[in-house]
């Protein structure tokens, strides 16, 4: 089957609450998709409506061109991690994964291949209820690979992560990717997917507000803009305001310039005879671009409670 | 199959299973023995003897509840449907391995209580064709409330509201129908009664005097079952998880 997942005109509503709002978009083979938007943007619940443990109201969710619903055995078709507390707390790790294993007619072998895949180890003999919640991630991730899917589909995977572990499921989902997998990891913290994700979906309030490459999205929001170090700062600002520059301070030292490139930056400084010690193309983070895109969505319900 | 075999795997590997069956037992051959080493003359040799049943079925009721429940409170159901996304096979998986276990269980429990039974009463448990029936049909009637516990359990999902409404259901109905005075309204209250339709499969001594014939009092609890599982699995289709 083919990896991939599409969701398509979701909508659906929690009593006077509208979750999702014409959710729609994509997520290709091959690729690390992040997932991103503030709290209650409808992440999750799209997630769930993908596996068919909620019901849209509208619209419909796919993966590899089916209704999750209709799959037998779906492990092997899709691993996901929605909720890592899922779990009965008074069975070890080892027995929770085993009657995963079981209910997709894998052997025990299996188990233990995805133990030491996630590092759980000797810990898994353990009661999964006294894991940390960072261990727990990890045994949501050994039964998502449990099938060996071509699609990934997790929520929030670094929460409760140490960095250690953060950067191990770094590591872990652009693997899987270069693998040729879907994976479709969610955030509400963009800084989390900077060097992960290779795509982008966006969502507030129930609806996607870009979907598009990272590098994209940074090259937007960083705009044709130069910042400048210099010792001289009001003398800098004045010279390149006369210029017809756009030209607002962004530190004690540091000014950043629109509508002006570097060479006639350099140059306008140079005929004045004001000092600079550095000049750069501005290049937004992927949290600022993230941050100028959602904060629609974040004031509006700001706004309504 | 692999909905079986994940929901056995499941069922064994909690530790609470396992005691829970113990209690079944020891709690409904405890109180058969005490009734049968104090029956009155005249009584009903197998039902003083089974009389344990009425006690051992609330275990029945915790552990039918438990395996349901259970996956609710923790969130672990969504686990469980992803992996198994065809609700109705689980519900059926549940209902089988939790049915097994209490039928295995129960016929331990009734064979020790018919052993007890022999041993303290005055003339002994008498092998007859009604004493078989009253001791295979107590084994059928733990198995049906759990099949009774499961599908109240899926339709409430809160444990203590399921076991509340499972053991008031039993317990209850029989008390309401002390209290009525009208000899017909009290004669078709224990017949819809699920706890004293279900246990008239216990008399063997003057059968008529029961509300309704044994085996079919033992088909009115089978029918509150029933309804309750497909009740169960209706909301279980329509609702999210």
């Amino acid at each position: 089957m083919e990896a991939t997942i599409e969701v398509t005109g979701l909508r659906k509503r929690f009593g006077g609450t509208t979750a999702l709002d014409g959710m729609t978009f994509t997520v290709a083979a091959g690729q690390v998709t992040g997932f991103v938007g503030p709290n209650g943007a409808g992440k999750s619940t799209t997630m769930r409506v993908v596996l068919g443990l909620d019901a849209a109201d509208a619209g419909h969710a796919l993966v590899g061109g089916r209704p999750y619903r209709e799959l037998r055995r779906p492990l092997h078709h899709v691993g996901s991690l929605l909720d890592a507390g899922a779990l009965q707390p008074s069975r070890s790790a080892r027995n929770h994964l085993l009657w995963l294993a079981h209910s997709q007619g894998l052997p025990a072998k299996r188990v233990d291949e995805v133990i030491a895949v996630t590092g759980l180890g000797p810990a898994a003999k353990r009661k999964a209820g006294g894991y940390s919640l960072g261990m727990r991630q990890r045994l949501g991730i050994a039964a998502a690979l449990l099938g060996d899917p071509p699609v990934l589909m997790l929520d929030e995977p670094f929460n409760g992560m140490d960095p250690e572990g953060i950067v191990w499921m770094r590591t872990f989902l652009r693997d899987k990717a270069r693998e040729g997998r879907a994976v479709l990891v969610s955030s509400h913290l963009m800084s989390e997917l900077q060097d992960t994700a290779d795509h982008l979906v966006v969502v507030g309030r129930g609806k996607v507000i870009a979907d598009t490459s990272v590098a994209e999205l940074i090259a937007a929001a960083s705009g044709d803009r130069v910042t400048l170090r210099t010792p001289d700062r009001t003398q800098a600002m004045t010279v390149l305001g006369r210029a017809g520059g756009t030209v607002a301070a962004t530190g004690a030292d540091t000014v950043t310039v629109g509508g002006l490139t570097s060479g006639a930056v350099v140059a306008l400084l140079t005929d004045n005879a004001v000092p600079f010690t550095e000049i750069a193309a501005h290049r937004a983070s992927l949290e600022e671009a993230y941050m100028e895109l959602t904060r629609d969505a974040v004031e509006f319900q700001a706004g309504q409670s | 199959m692999t909905t079986l075999h994940a929901e056995w795997t499941k069922v064994r590997t909690v530790p609470g299973t396992v005691w829970l069956l113990v209690g079944v037992v020891a709690l409904t051959v405890a109180p058969g023995a005490l009734a049968a080493g104090a029956m009155p003359s005249g009584g009903d040799p197998a039902k003083s003897a089974l009389t344990g049943i009425v006690v051992g079925q609330a275990i029945v009721v915790i552990l039918g509840v438990a395996t349901v429940s259970g996956e609710y409170g923790t969130g672990m159901i969504r686990t469980t449907f992803t992996a198994l996304p065809h609700r109705l096979e689980v519900l059926a998986a549940k209902a089988l391995v939790v049915t097994g276990l209490v039928l295995a269980a129960g016929a331990v429990a009734v064979a020790g209580s018919v052993a007890a039974g022999e041993a303290l009463l005055p003339g002994g448990l008498p092998f007859t064709g009604p004493v078989v029936r009253a001791a295979a049909g107590s084994v059928l009637y733990l198995g049906l409330i759990a099949v009774l516990s499961v599908g109240v359990a899926v339709l409430v999902r809160d444990a203590a509201a399921a076991v509340g409404l499972v053991l008031g259901l039993l317990y209850l109905t029989p008390i309401v129908a002390t209290l009525v005075a009208d000899p017909t309204w009290h004669d078709r209250l224990r017949t819809l009664s699920p706890m004293t339709a279900g246990l008239a499969i216990q008399s063997t001594v003057d059968v008529a005097a029961e509300p309704v014939a044994p085996w079919s009092g033992l088909g009115v609890l089978a029918l509150w079952a029933a309804a309750a599982l497909v009740t169960g699995a209706a909301a279980l289709r329509l609702r999210d998880a």
